[in-house]
């Protein structure tokens, strides 16, 4: 090719263009991602009559270049001249949203919609539209799905009769023989609507909506749901009932679930669509249904929808619609068999307080609540316990405690472990969520009975929660109401539970600060050096070691040095080892 | 010998890997057992051990299970352990089991001395130790491991462990290195003097724990005899000796026990070796104690298992685990299920 006959400066572009033939795919790829450059270098001209024709004629290649390509070519307007010359990148860009693979195609049309924007409304006219004509006739499958991403680009900008054409061929289409071709159809037909002239969607896309929403495919129905938010927009709330509801309500029964799905995915944006009235009238018992959907995906989505759907619901007779009829349904998902049932509508359901008010919430949402909260999938306790701050606002911290928190403390003393581990995670959530004074009256016994568990994972669990809560709380909290019990554990009687307070100090000393832990824990820790059992006094070696950098020097010469020194002539080999390292990691020797 | 701090940091590496239920190389195992060995071959047939020590029984290759017991005891060194044997055979995990294990007793003597030498003489501190002298050297161990009868050549055979050790290393060499190691095991442990731990239990020929000690164990168990008895005996609710089912060693009845216990001025017997459903059970009257810390044992039984948490006044506290569950182990084995499981 050109390029390389004679000009010394244009040889490294040489070497590229000659790779965008090499057999290595990889030298291909980078060739094509520097495609820009070679164009820079060939200058507008040649790129228009030299290498666009190479390229249109050389797409054959592996996809994953064709992908590059299709994407280099959108930004490539500059490059062949402009606006003016914009049309020389339509050849190569039509064949490459007729290949086989759907990401090149995709990107190919992409690149098309974004240079569309550039064309003149003539030359849209005369090679633009053309080529969506071109496309959308093409013999084999590919194309006609490509063209449907087209037709809303150029529709604003041409002449009445081309836009008379382009509403003909997307009405074909969407009646293609093939599903790929009407599912591109069905999911450009929210787009292709918002821009045509309103006589026009009624005469025209009305039709073609009502048809694809019953189409023989599932997954072409489906995307006429998506449609539909789009459709119910643009008409006058008069036409919705005649034009729209019908098919709504028949997608909302479907005999697909994945149709039904989606008809609980876009629920909220279809309630704000249609509007109140319609609601009132139509959704609320056709929501009422997807809650209590034979398929658990459907109601899983449904419950996400919950909150959302009842915040929406007109103001005058929310409550009444609430309780009446959405209520029971949400009664019966508490104790649903799926688990991300319950867990989506764990996740909305304390949302329902605000709007319930402080009486409903007492009466009929707690018990529900607290089924929740016994749930035996983490998930759905999690989703309740993290929101619990929305019941405090509106029933008050009293209310809260007595209804919830006996439910709480029975699973913080649950038989097994991993509940208690779980509920452990939670509390410093929740003591953000209660406050400091709530947490002290109620909760602080437990994190403090937790540091004796004959479990090992429950001690260092309830140890690393301490650091939560004085991360949360300060210092001044943690030195009147957990230091002294933490140190006092240090005459427990088993070796183990004296060690916890070694953890804990471990824990706590930064949070705490130097005043702290050198008026309080640095005494009880060097009393333990003289523990009995080797255990404890090679862990007080380890947290001289770990709290030494928040002591003062003074301490650490007179009071830590002579114990580490102690410990190092140890009988036991592991007290000696780890005093030995504490000495060199603080410098006392 | 000697043990440079390269050893020790690759010990770690090999800890953290066995931690992981990764296997270490065939080259790394036989460092590993040769270490080992000059530890174990120092440990009398009735291992000292000083309380506070948490006693386990049967683990059996259920790594994710023993992961799961140092969950629920604690990690070592910060828990002093004493586990009874039968660390192999029948799990799908038996070689990264029992390399756990030993790797974590290695490093505790070794490396925890070789790295206090080379602080020792790297800084101001001048010490007369030589580090070729540690093996003579005793020091309370953090982990004491002693034989079951499934730390055998001709048991492990049939059970498992052989099997995979041949499929996890294409070759029977590492399963070579560990029975070897077995027969340096040591055969009983006695708590503070006062409580003896077994495996199996009690023997006809033996009445006091210094005959337990003029015992040659370096060899593969026995079909008879002492040694074999002490690894495979069983109680019974009867008194004197029976015929044990099992083939090999006795049943022993209460006043066998009691007995025992009173020549040799000990409190109770606690022992391994059989499945019970709820962790631990206690024979005649709390004089013998079984502990079964494989739960689920064979990952179908149902049964919970149990550890002993002794303190250092010999206080009894026993901690009851279920199985780890499902999402915290890795990808059961791609291989298919051994046929002694069908």
């Amino acid at each position: 090719m050109a390029g390389a006959d004679g000009d010394d400066s244009l040889y490294p572009i040489a070497v590229l263009i000659d790779e965008l033939r090499n057999e290595d795919v990889q030298l291909r790829l980078n060739s094509i991602k520097k495609l820009s450059t070679i164009a820079l270098a060939l200058g507008v001209e040649r790129t228009r009559t030299e290498l666009l024709p190479f390229l249109t004629d050389t797409i054959y290649d592996e996809d994953e270049v064709l992908l590059a390509l299709a994407e280099q070519l959108g930004n490539f307007t500059m490059l062949v001249g402009g606006p003016e010359y914009v049309h020389c990148l339509l050849p190569p860009l039509e064949s490459l949203a007729t290949v086989e693979e759907t990401v090149v195609r995709d990107k190919a049309v992409e690149s098309l919609r974004k240079i569309s924007q550039e064309h003149s409304p003539v030359d849209l006219e005369v090679h633009f539209e053309p080529l969506v004509k071109r496309l959308a006739s093409g013999d084999w499958f590919t194309s006609r799905t490509s063209a449907c991403g087209l037709f809303s680009v150029c529709y604003p900008r041409v002449s009445s009769t081309v836009k008379a054409e382009i509403r003909q061929h997307f009405r074909t289409l969407c009646s293609d023989d093939t599903p790929m071709v009407r599912r591109a159809a069905a999911s450009k037909l929210g787009e292709f609507a918002k821009v045509l002239e309103l006589d026009y969607v009624k005469t025209d896309i009305i039709p073609l909506f009502t048809s694809l929403a019953s189409d023989e495919q599932d997954s072409v129905r489906l995307l006429a749901v998506e449609a539909c938010v789009s459709i119910a927009t643009l008409l006058p709330q008069e036409d919705l009932e005649t034009l729209v509801m019908p098919t709504l309500r028949q997608a909302a029964e479907d005999k697909s679930w994945r149709v039904r799905y989606m008809v609980a995915d876009k629920f909220s944006e279809l309630q704000k669509a249609v509007g109140p009235e319609i609601t009132k009238n139509d959704l609320v018992p056709a929501f009422q249904n997807l809650l209590k959907d034979c398929e658990a995906e459907v109601r899983a989505a449904a419950a996400n929808k919950v909150k959302e759907f009842c915040e929406n619901l007109p103001e005058d007779n929310r409550e009444q619609i609430i309780m009446t009829h959405i209520l029971p349904c949400v009664k019966e998902l508490v104790s649903d068999t799926n688990q991300h049932v319950k867990s989506a509508l764990a996740s909305v359901i304390m949302g329902l307080s605000t709007i319930l008010g402080k009486d409903n919430t007492i009466e009929h949402l707690l018990p529900l609540f607290l089924t929740q909260l016994k749930d035996e999938c983490p998930e759905v306790r999690l989703n309740i316990i993290s929101n619990l701050d929305c019941v405090n606002e509106v029933i008050g911290i009293r209310q809260l405690s007595q209804s919830l928190l006996p439910a709480i403390v029975e699973l913080a003393e649950d038989a097994k472990w991993r509940v208690r581990l779980a509920i452990i995670e939670y509390m410093p959530l929740l003591a953000g969520q209660l406050g400091v004074e709530f947490f002290d009256e109620k909760l602080n016994t437990l994190c403090m009975a937790w540091l004796i568990d004959h479990v090992y994972a429950i001690r260092e669990a309830a140890t690393s929660n301490l650091t939560k809560l004085v991360e949360k709380f300060g210092a001044e909290w943690a030195q009147n109401t957990i230091v002294p019990k933490v140190l006092g554990m240090a005459n427990d009687p088993n070796y183990l539970h004296r060690m916890t307070t070694l953890f804990c100090i471990n824990a706590l000393s930064e949070a705490c600060g130097q005043d702290i832990t050198t008026k309080q824990m640095l005494p009880v820790v060097l009393k333990m050096s003289n523990d009995q059992v080797a255990n404890v006094r090679f862990n007080v070696a380890k947290s001289l070691q770990k709290i030494g950098p928040v002591l003062d020097s003074n301490a650490l010469q007179t009071e830590v040095k002579p114990v580490l020194e102690k410990l190092a002539s140890d009988t036991d080999m592991d007290v000696k080892y780890f005093a030995q390292e504490a000495i060199s990691v603080l410098a006392l020797a | 010998m000697c043990v440079t701090m390269g050893d020790i940091s690759d010990l770690d590496r090999q800890i953290e890997q066995l931690r992981r239920c990764e296997l270490i190389k065939e080259n790394e195992v036989k460092a590993l057992c040769a270490k080992a060995r000059e530890i174990l071959v120092e440990e009398s047939n009735v291992q000292r051990v000083d309380s506070p020590v948490t006693v386990c029984g049967d683990i059996h290759g259920q790594f994710y299970d023993l992961k799961e017991l140092f969950r629920v005891g604690g990690d070592v060194p910060e828990t002093n352990y004493l586990f009874m044997g039968d660390f192999v055979d029948r799990g799908f995990y038996s070689v990264e089991t029992f390399l756990l294990l030993l790797a974590l007793k290695v490093i505790l003597v070794f490396g925890l001395f070789f790295t206090l030498y080379d602080i020792l003489s790297s800084s101001h501190f001048h010490s007369s130790f030589d580090p070729c002298l540690a093996p003579q050297v005793r020091y309370p161990d953090r982990i004491t491991l002693i034989r079951g009868n499934h730390e055998s050549r001709q048991i492990t055979q049939v059970y498992g462990f052989y099997d995979e050790c041949l499929r996890k290393y294409g070759s029977v060499t590492v399963w070579r290195y560990c029975t070897e190691i077995f027969d340096y095991l040591s055969l009983s442990a006695i708590i503070d003097g006062k409580i003896f731990c077994v495996h199996g239990g009690l023997s006809p020929s033996i009445q006091t724990l210094d005959q337990i000690r003029t015992i040659d164990r370096k060899q593969e168990v026995p079909h008879d005899g002492p040694m074999c008895d002490l690894l495979w005996s069983d109680p019974e609710d009867t008194t004197g000796w029976g015929v044990s089912p099992r083939g090999a060693g006795y049943l022993f009845g209460s006043d066998v026990v009691a007995q025992f216990n009173a020549a040799n001025d000990i409190h109770m017997i606690c022992r391994a070796h059989q499945l019970v459903m709820e962790g631990y059970k206690w024979h005649f009257n709390e004089t013998v104690l079984t502990v079964w810390s494989a739960p689920n044992y064979c990952y179908r039984c149902g049964n919970v298992a149990a550890i002993l948490e002794l303190d250092e006044h010999l206080q009894r506290e026993f901690i009851i685990f279920e199985a780890a569950p499902q999402e915290t182990r890795g990808i059961p084995s791609k291989k298919p299920v051994a046929d002694y499981f069908l």
